[in-house]
């Protein structure tokens, strides 16, 4: 092996601790998701408050898509805390471990996909909403289809959910022996 | 009823989640613990969902309110009268 092996990119980048990944990995998961859902309430409510300035019957129906935008920060909170749960103390002669390394990716990935899932999701629910709201002022028959569209939309969050929880459950810390 | 949804959609997946880690959901601790942690994940996303469809069934009920605000016949009529104008 050759000595400048020891100071290249590929080293640092290994060694870099498993518990770094994760504590990052947790950080997207809530971070970004609560991102793309204030994103998708403050789209949908200035629409929602500009239309119910001249109908305000809307109000109550359309308050749905704000609901759908918090259950996308709180998908966030649920991954974060079972991530959170995962991660485990190992004496330093395993931390760089294969087991180790893989806990570390598993959590990491799996904030990643949770938090950029949500926050399409978010973005994609707060728009749906925005004209949900408008479509809503001036016709209310369009409220119901515009609605299955955005539980279409809603889905999509789920679906990053689902995937980053089960990532998330191979996260195995190394016993010690 | 908004504020009301808001925090059971807050307090149930939290709760679900504390119940895992004090192993008081019964039949769990049989499972390995990666099922443990996708079943509790999962029952958590689902009691959100829960929540969320209760309150669109309350909202799609409730019954339709006439208080839109009606223009001022005078405005209306002026109005009529200048685009007739042109």
């Amino acid at each position: 092996m050759r000595a400048a092996d020891s100071s290249s990119w590929r080293h640092a980048l290994l060694y870099i601790s498993p518990y770094t990944f994760a504590a990052i990995g947790i950080a997207i998961s809530i971070g970004v998701s609560v991102l793309g859902a204030s994103w998708g309430i403050y789209v949908t409510g200035s629409s929602l408050i500009g239309a119910a300035i001249k109908a305000p019957r809307i109000t109550s129906k359309n308050l749905i898509s704000v609901i759908f935008c918090e259950a996308v920060a709180i998908y966030g909170v649920i991954v974060a805390i079972i991530l959170q749960t995962k991660l485990e103390s190992v004496t330093r002669d395993y931390q760089h471990t294969a087991e180790s390394m893989r806990a570390g990716y598993s959590i990491f990935a799996s904030g990643i996909i949770v938090g950029f899932a949500n926050l399409v999701c978010g973005i994609c629910v707060g728009v749906i909403g925005s004209s949900c709201a408008l479509s809503d002022a001036q016709n209310s028959t369009l409220f119901v289809k515009i609605l299955v569209i955005e539980i279409f939309g809603s889905a999509l969050g789920l679906f990053g959910v689902i995937v980053g929880i089960i990532m998330s459950a191979q996260a195995t810390w190394p016993k010690a022996t | 009823k908004f504020a009301i949804a808001s925090v059971f959609m807050w307090t149930a997946p939290l709760l679900i989640l504390q119940a895992y880690k004090r192993d008081l959901l019964p039949g769990f601790s049989s499972l390995s613990p990666e099922v443990q942690t996708i079943v509790c994940g999962l029952l958590a996303v689902v009691s959100v969902n829960v929540v969320i469809a209760f309150y669109i069934l309350s909202a799609m009920r409730e019954p339709p309110t006439s208080t839109e605000p009606k223009p001022d016949p005078e405005f209306v009529s002026r109005a009529r009268a200048s685009v007739e104008a042109l």
